[in-house]
């Protein structure tokens, strides 16, 4: 029992603790506790593990008469049935009953007691209160001169409460060193401390915080608290742990967002529903990389066929994770507790839970295209919504004959290149794959029948007076194929491996004819027309996801094939990829243009068009006149799309991909149930697209949204989140910041502000702060600001033991408290000391290790064979590559998450295998004598590089002693070893 | 960094590592133990110095167990083809696989037909156990009459990740404790010199999941396994500078320390009241204990010949896993409190994962184990060590009753066999049984049973050792978990 009796006594003696200033009971502080920990197992929210039909959570039922007893008479606790019941002698009715193991000590009964006859004050939960600017207290007297801002108004009051006094300011180099390593994760540089010192004025302070919050190091810092929060990693994790090529693209939004001070709000919206409500920025899809960041069960996803019960629970487990992610780091509820059951503590019904899961329920983990900069993901924005209204236009539609579109067709006709292409006519036609051939009037060839997974098709023709520099390739619609095709795999797609061309003359046996300069007019992501000719057959040209309309390809001849004499052309189609990624309906064409590539694919026109088009436009009926409008707005539009620049991808979520194996996209949102103890055997009811509904003034349920569209569920879900009356949002983040500038949260516990979580010891502070960052527009560097240049912040971290036996963790901030650095501040500070990092911002991760291929999915990765002066060493530690299921051993020492959980805040270990890593890591052992290195460069005067040394690692100058000991030890056993002893140092590794 | 919720145990554990269970029993002990809890005081075990308490008494009621070696069959051992003769099966041969009752028979990675396959392997009676044992185990035979079995274990899940993870941590997602790190979590560090929690993987490569079998999840990182490559020429990552660390020399180093010595000492004084500083100070002090002492584990020149022979030493065949059980004995001697010891690595070939071809693959695992772990039991029977020690021998999950290909079998949750052995445990007893296919258990024993029962055997009682994370008191065995009696001593 010993973590949960340890937990009381540390919660009995905060209860004392508070209970030392103020006369009255407070609710919230002191009695919930107590209802929560020791009642709500049977009394609580849960209707199914509720006892005597009484629940202790809601006012109204605690004081309902129930067969003529009250559990709780406000005012009168000789009345109250609790009371009764908690003080019985009688084993039989005495509460907590003895199996429940739960005790109630004295204490805690005269706390029940007390309120009852208090009058039995009922309040809502702290975190779930409206979100109110409270009146910033006066100074007490005692203590003038020593607040800076309004902050210290709070803190003073608390401590003046608890008869505590603060601590003075620091030292100003304990100060630089604290706010440098605080504000960007490195330590001060010997030349910005000496302009510290230098700099008397009274707002020398200020503008060192000004010009951190302005470093770029700032943003690749605060990324970091963010990544851990959000698990980040760029593997799956899980057996498969294969790499994510994509998934930097989401850090280095974070770190630009935090560099240019993203308001809040937007910062969230962006991560929930950033390409649904803000298409035309490039943020917008990048920033859902958060939904994806957690790991992903590649085995259960692609290995496990659609419709068996592993991969359903494969997908409910993966929408937890994003249920999880969200409302961990953006509300600090435990909302996955209520998966199978209501929430044991908080009001949060499983069904509120399974609203959750409705809202991702359309989507899956998965690279997606995004756009660089705003420009082109505005105008590519703008291109697809005309191409959507296109799609759905009428020939009829009379805007099809306004002169503006018609004029728009006339100059397009002007330009327009002439076709010189001949369609061929085949002789034979041959499927090694057995496909039914039928050869159509307009030259095209139709392979139907039974789809086999791979097929060759063999096509001849044969040629007589023509020349031959280029051929084409169309793959045309056909009936019965997904959206008419044009390729026979289930989603309309065809992969075509290698185009082959072979020419024969006479009886001459066929040769090969060099083909080059292929272009198509359209390209799937990945699978480009140049595959079909590079040799290789595990790659191919694709045209997913522009299905359901024709394509086609160009080849040139590298020399073109003389048929004066006459020739027979043999084409070779190889479409190897398998599972019926295959062509429904090619034709072929040749021509003899001298410049081939200038008959670019999209000169070429359907046969109904070219037939319009030979009637003088003067006499086109308004029939033939609209179909060419169509025709020609629908193709300037694909020319414009197909100029845009080619997306990079982003692993995040998506509706619609391409499928993988059983890994297949959703589309529209999967129907998602209310299961019965999280069981998806046992579902109780569909489950509708929500949030929680626990707080004021925001509607739980998106009831009045299009729910086919999933899109709409996660913006529904990104306006709840952010929404200003959305009092968890605004208190999270505030203490989530408040902890990382002083190592505990207001709120100890950064992920749960539920009744299981601990208690605001500054609620006032919290809540100002949290209505002032709200009311700011949500920026982030101004809290920064406010924070790091309050007396509270720069107090000395000087102990005091007295202060300490009743607050030994210092959560009234009577000093500052000392930190140990952390992994990334480590390596960090030992890279900035050696002169050696790369300040190169951006960009896919550096990967220090070295990999091979493994025996299965996972490679085998070897970080003992990295080269440690490699550039991608030198890489600040935001930029490593982070392999989840193989951490870097040294970094993991020094406690850096391997992101398979939510990392809120760090446990700060001070192990023996952790000074052996700090001792002898290669990066430690290297790095120090690039340390020496550079100290050898700036100076040969063994003293002044042992004092530059201790600038760089302690922020001050050695004392005499100190400067001969480490000047003789580097004499004797060389200076690569002493900066090896400095950076295992306590100063070093602690920040005060 | 502390804080306020932080419960002091958790404070406590965040520095020093063995520390923490010193510092734990003298703070709470009369809370945590029993008066009579046994509780050893600065003894010392085969010359090495261990710590002043060990909780060896158990932190709940007195332990029978003391230290542990798993040896984790990676891939999913066939319990028809080994431990579980299916008679049925030969009947059934070559038949359509049907369970009656219209019962839905699924197969992971597929199996066309669900043809019935009999185990190729010829079953014998053992032992005054009289426990059936097929062919690929003939030296394991020999010491049935030490071990009981579990028949009848059952997975949630049919993948290798996934059950994997369940087998180690309780649960089928990535980031719980597995139980080796709970153990380290709960009872703390046997001996300073070495870690709590050893982990030495197949020499082939890491087993599915790679180190996520070994994490420590939300528990500090001290409790995770320490990664010993016992074929490395340095098998622990971090104990000596790297070979061309030229300028490190056993000179710079006892001087280094000596300054690091004093310069952590002004600074200790120039910044008091801070536990910490303290505790990083003697962090360093034992990792020069463990650098003089770890080395002296992987020196097996003391050993004899016939021992390491007994090991399979020298047959290239058994040589890998055999060295690492020798090893496992000699950590669990120094004091090592868990050593976790796979056979296999991941992937389709070289571990117990026999999709192809039972007859082939699964004796050519089956035979780099069976010696070694044969010569493991007699060994630490003969020293006495069974006394305190424990052996469990455990997989992810089953196979198929039914073909794959030609002759291999699929995943199957439904049953499997583990063996327990040593301190605390009946000899030569079975329990639970699988179905007349070995398709299902019929008394499914989950992990959450065996869990509960290996920290029993260790003292603690599985439903009060929980850590508060992300807002739920999560434990090895969730909310599970049942002793296995018919099993304890």
């Amino acid at each position: 029992m010993k973590l949960t009796l340890t937990a009381s006594t540390v919660f009995l003696l905060s209860l004392s603790v508070a209970r030392a200033g103020d006369a009255r009971v407070d609710f919230d502080r002191d009695i919930r506790p107590i209802l929560s920990g020791k009642c709500f197992q049977c009394h609580g929210p849960d209707a199914e593990s509720r006892k005597g039909d009484l629940r202790l959570d809601s006012l109204a039922d605690a004081t309902a008469s129930r067969d003529g007893s009250r559990a709780v008479v406000p005012g009168k606790p000789d009345q109250s049935a609790l009371v009764t019941r908690i003080t019985s002698n009688d084993e039989s009715i005495r509460m907590p009953p003895a199996d429940s193991k739960l005790e109630l000590s004295d204490a805690e009964i005269r706390l029940l007691r007390t309120w009852i006859a208090e009058g039995a004050q009922w309040t809502q939960h702290w975190s779930l209160q409206p979100l109110v600017s409270p009146t910033v207290p006066d100074v007490p007297d005692e203590y003038p001169g020593w607040a800076r801002n309004s902050i210290d108004h709070f803190v003073l009051k608390r401590l003046s409460e608890k008869q505590f006094t603060p601590s003075k300011e620091a030292d100003k180099r304990t100060l630089i060193r604290r706010v440098t390593f605080n504000l960007t994760g490195l330590p001060p540089t010997p030349e910005h401390i000496a302009a510290f010192l230098a700099d008397t004025s009274d707002e020398a302070f200020e503008r060192v915080v000004d010009r951190l919050l302005a470093s770029p190091r700032y943003g690749e810092r605060w990324a970091r608290h963010w990544m851990d929060a959000v698990h980040y990693a760029d593997t799956h994790g899980h057996d498969e742990d294969a790499i994510r090529e994509n998934a930097w693209p989401y850090r280095d939004y974070l770190i630009e967002s935090f560099n240019s001070d993203k308001p809040y709000a937007s910062f969230v919206q962006e991560q929930i529903a950033g390409d649904v409500l803000f298409p035309d920025s490039s943020d917008g899809v990048v920033a859902l990389g958060m939904l994806a960041a957690g790991p992903w069960d590649e085995s259960s996803q692609m290995g496990i066929q659609d419709g068996t019960i592993d991969k359903e629970i494969a997908r409910y487990l993966d929408r937890d994770d994003m249920i999880a992610t969200v409302t961990n780091t953006f509300l600090s509820m435990t909302v996955h507790c209520a998966r199978c059951h209501h929430h044991k503590f908080d009001p949060i019904p499983t069904e509120d839970y399974y609203s959750l899961q409705a809202v991702f329920a359309g989507v899956d983990r998965v690279d997606r295209p995004y756009d660089r900069d705003a420009g082109t993901a505005s105008r590519r924005q703008h291109l697809l919504m005309e191409k959507a209204s296109l799609e759905v236009r009428d020939v009829a539609d009379s805007s099809l004959l306004d002169p503006k579109v018609l004029a728009r067709v006339a100059d397009w006709e002007r330009r327009r290149p002439v076709s010189e292409w001949h369609v061929l006519k085949l002789d034979t036609v041959k499927s090694t794959g057995e496909a039914t051939v039928t050869k159509k009037d307009d030259g095209s060839v139709l392979f139907s029948g039974k789809r086999p997974e791979i097929d060759v098709y063999t096509m001849t023709t044969h040629l007589k007076s023509q020349r031959v520099t280029a051929v084409r390739l169309e793959v045309l619609l056909a009936d019965g194929l997904f959206k008419n095709g044009p390729g026979r795999q289930d989603n309309g797609n065809l992969h075509l491996s290698e185009f082959k061309l072979l020419a024969a003359t006479g009886d001459g046996e066929p040769r090969a004819v060099a083909l080059h300069k292929p272009i198509a007019d359209f390209d799937q992501s990945g699978w480009t027309i140049a595959h079909a000719l590079d040799g290789n057959p595990k790659t191919a040209w694709g045209i997913y996801p522009q299905v359901g309309q024709p394509h086609q390809a160009i080849f040139e001849l590298k020399e073109p094939v003389d048929a004066t004499d006459g020739v027979t052309l043999t084409f070779v189609l190889e479409q190897l990829h398998g599972g019926g990624h295959l062509i429904g309906r090619p034709r072929l064409s040749a021509t003899a243009a001298s410049n081939p590539s200038a008959a670019s694919a999209l000169s070429v026109v359907p046969a109904e068009i070219e037939s319009i088009l030979t009637v003088d436009p003067a006499k086109r009926n308004d029939s033939q006149q609209s179909t060419l409008s169509l025709f020609v707005l629908t193709r300037e539009n694909a020319a414009a799309l197909a100029e845009l620049p080619p997306q990079p991808m982003v692993y995040s979520i998506a509706s619609d991909f391409q499928p993988k194996g059983n890994f297949v996209p959703a589309r529209t949102p999967r129907a998602v149930h209310v299961l019965r103890r999280g069981n998806v055997l046992d579902p109780i009811g569909p489950a509708t697209p929500g949030a929680l509904s626990c707080i004021d003034g925001l509607k739980a349920q998106f009831s009045t949204i299009d729910l086919s569209d999933e899109g709409r569920r996660r913006a529904a879900l990104a306006k709840w989140a952010s929404a200003r009356e959305n009092v968890l949002t605004w208190r999270s983040i505030v203490n989530r910041v408040w902890h990382h500038h002083f190592g505990h949260g207001l709120v100890s516990t950064l992920n749960d502000f539920g009744r299981n979580g601990s208690s605001p010891t500054h609620p006032e502070l919290l809540d100002w702060m949290a209505a002032r960052f709200r009311d700011g527009n949500g920026s982030l560097k101004q809290l920064h600001r406010l924070i790091v240049t309050s007396a509270a912040y720069r107090q000395s971290s000087r102990h005091n033991e007295l202060f300490a036996r009743t607050d030994r963790d210092n959560v009234y901030l009577w000093r500052m408290n000392r930190r140990r650095l952390d992994a990334e501040s480590t390596r960090d500070a030992i890279l900035q000391m050696s002169g050696l990092v790369d300040w190169k911002m951006g960009g896919p991760p550096a990967r220090q290790f070295v990999l091979t291929g493994g025996v299965h999915v996972t490679p085998t990765v070897k970080y003992e064979d990295f080269d440690l002066d490699s550039p991608d060493a030198r890489r600040r530690s935001v930029y490593r590559f982070i392999f989840r299921t193989v951490p870097d051993p040294f970094m993991e020492a020094l406690d850096c998450p391997d992101a398979s959980q939510f990392t809120p805040k760090r446990s700060t270990s001070m192990t023996s295998l952790q000074a052996l890593a700090m001792l002898n890591s290669r990066f430690v052992v290297r790095y120090s004598e690039h340390i020496a290195n550079r100290l050898e460069h700036d100076t040969a005067d063994r003293h002044q590089q042992i004092r530059l040394l201790f600038e760089m690692a302690f922020g001050r100058s050695p004392m005499n002693d100190e400067l001969e000991a480490v000047a003789a030890y580097a004499d004797q056993h060389g200076l690569p070893n002493a900066c090896r002893i400095i950076v295992n140092s306590n100063e070093f590794m602690f920040v005060d | 960094m502390t804080d306020a919720s932080t419960p002091r145990r958790e404070f406590l554990a965040n520095i020093g590592g063995g520390f923490s269970g010193i510092a734990l029993a003298h703070l709470l002990g009369q809370d945590l133990c029993g008066d009579d809890a046994a509780r050893s005081t600065g003894t010392e075990l085969n010359g090495t110095r261990l710590s002043g308490t060990d909780l060896n008494g158990g932190i709940h009621h007195p332990a029978k167990v003391k230290r542990i070696v798993q040896l984790f069959m990676n891939g999913g051992a066939s319990p028809m083809d080994t431990f579980d003769p299916k008679p049925r099966l030969a009947e059934l041969h070559g038949q359509q696989f049907d369970p009656g009752d219209g019962q839905k028979v699924e197969s992971v990675t597929g199996s066309p037909g669900f043809k019935v396959l009999k185990s190729p392997f010829e079953f014998r009676q053992h032992g005054e156990s009289g426990r059936w044992v097929s062919s690929v185990f003939p030296k394991t035979a020999g010491v049935v009459d030490e071990l009981a079995f579990l028949t009848s274990m059952v997975s949630k899940s049919n993948v290798h990740g996934l059950a994997s993870y369940m087998q180690n941590t309780g649960f089928t997602l990535p980031g719980f404790p597995c139980m080796g790190a709970w153990v380290s979590y709960a009872l703390g560090r046997i001996s300073d010199d070495l870690p709590a929690f050893v982990v030495m993987p197949d020499a082939k490569g890491l087993p599915y999941n790679n180190q996520g079998n070994f994490t420590a999840g939300f528990l500090a990182a001290q409790h995770q396994g320490t990664l010993v490559k016992a074929s490395a020429a340095n098998p622990i990552a971090h104990l000596l500078p790297p070979n061309n660390a030229g300028y490190i020399t056993d000179q710079s180093e006892t001087a280094g320390r000596a300054l690091l010595e004093m310069l952590n000492r002004n600074h200790a004084i120039r910044h008091s009241g801070d536990s910490r500083l303290q505790a990083r100070i003697e962090s360093y002090e034992l990792a020069a204990r463990m650098q003089l002492s770890a080395p002296g584990v992987f020196d097996l020149s003391g050993e004899s010949d016939t021992m390491q022979t007994e090991y399979g030493l020298n047959d290239k065949v058994t040589e890998d896993f055999g060295r690492r059980c020798l090893l496992a004995r000699r950590m669990l001697e120094r004091g090592v409190r868990f050593v976790q010891v796979w056979s296999g690595p991941s992937g389709a070939a070289n571990n117990w994962d026999n999709h192809s071809n039972i007859d082939k693959e699964l004796p050519y695992i089956a035979r780099q184990v069976d010696q070694p772990i044969a010569a493991l039991v007699r060994d630490l029977k003969s020293r006495g060590m069974f006394e305190d020690s424990l052996v469990i021998w455990t997989t992810e999950f089953g196979r198929m009753p039914f073909s794959q290909g030609s002759g291999g079998r699929d995943h199957n949750q439904g049953t499997f066999v583990t063996w327990l052995a040593g301190a605390g445990v009946k000899r030569g007893v079975t329990h639970g049984r699988s179905d007349e296919w070995g398709w299902k258990a019929v008394d499914p024993i989950w992990c959450y049973d065996l869990h509960a029962t290996i920290l029993h055997l260790l003292g603690i009682d599985h439903t009060k050792l929980t850590y508060r994370h992300n807002g739920i008191d999560r434990r090895l065995t969730d909310v599970h978990g049942h002793l296995i009696q018919d099993i304890l001593d």
